[in-house]
């Protein structure tokens, strides 16, 4: 991923009820007004977060005029988290070898 | 509003079908520390690994890719206790960190199995910081956990 996009999708994360609106959307995709219901603000301000999630490649939204349903796109968060999970990502990695190390030392005993 | 996070906090916990003294080694002794270190598809040469496994003692391996690729992980042992745990200081490295430090907690479940815990605390550079203090880091890691 660009470091601008990068830039873009973490900027679109840093906001509570934008990464809430994420979580909500993790279950199945939503209407503007379902995904405005469980917050104290307009659907208005629901819709502006939704064009920033929608900039950061974080979200896709249907077509019809109406609803526009909202679903969320993976790939996007997917690599802001592993650009963060990259120092995890090396233990994962060492301790899945580890395993089968251990495995493999223990057969011949 | 938030407090200011300039450390990032990882866990892993795994349980081995294996004796703690056998994870122990596998964590202290080179030839076997060679065998598992690092991402699939990199090796670690014995002669580019120093284990001086006491506090203090300094922490080498240099991991080598099939393309020939070098990478090194280096750091100190703070604390050593035998068999079950061990602390490790890695310094700053490029743009990832300023620095982590390590706890690793081996604890024996009985009939030969064993919990390991690797426990880090990375401090963070300036940009990751900005997005820990935005309170991003745990609820991204939550998501992506939640996406599988």
């Amino acid at each position: 991923m660009a470091a601008d996009q990068l830039t873009t999708t973490f900027a679109a994360l840093a906001d509570p009820t934008r990464r809430a609106i994420l979580t909500r959307l993790a279950h199945g995709e939503a209407s503007v007004s379902q995904l405005a219901e469980p917050f104290p603000v307009t659907v208005q301000a629901i819709s502006k977060h939704l064009k920033v999630l929608e900039r950061a490649g974080l979200i896709a939204r249907g077509r019809s005029a109406q609803l526009r349903p909202s679903r969320l796109q993976g790939e996007a968060l997917k690599e802001a988290a592993d650009w963060l999970a990259g120092y995890r990502g090396f233990w994962e990695d060492s301790f899945d070898r580890l395993e089968e190390h251990l495995r493999e030392i223990q057969k011949g005993t | 509003m938030t407090e200011a996070v300039s450390a990032q906090e990882i866990a892993i916990t795994r349980v081995f079908d294996a004796p703690r003294e056998l994870v122990w080694k596998a964590w202290t002794e080179p030839d076997q520390l060679a065998r598992w270190w690092g991402p699939r598809g990199w090796s670690n040469p014995l002669e580019m690994i120093t284990l001086d496994v006491r506090p203090g003692g300094e922490f080498r391996v240099t991991s080598v890719s099939g393309e020939g690729a070098e990478m090194s992980s280096q750091g100190v042992f703070r604390e050593v206790v035998e068999p079950e745990r061990l602390v490790l200081e890695e310094p700053a490295e490029d743009a990832w960190h300023e620095g982590a430090v390590s706890v690793v907690t081996l604890t024996d479940l009985g009939e030969g199995r064993t919990e390991m815990v690797l426990q880090s605390t990375i401090q963070t550079t300036d940009e990751m910081r900005g997005h820990a203090e935005a309170g991003l880091t745990s609820s991204l890691d939550r998501l992506a956990e939640h996406l599988g």
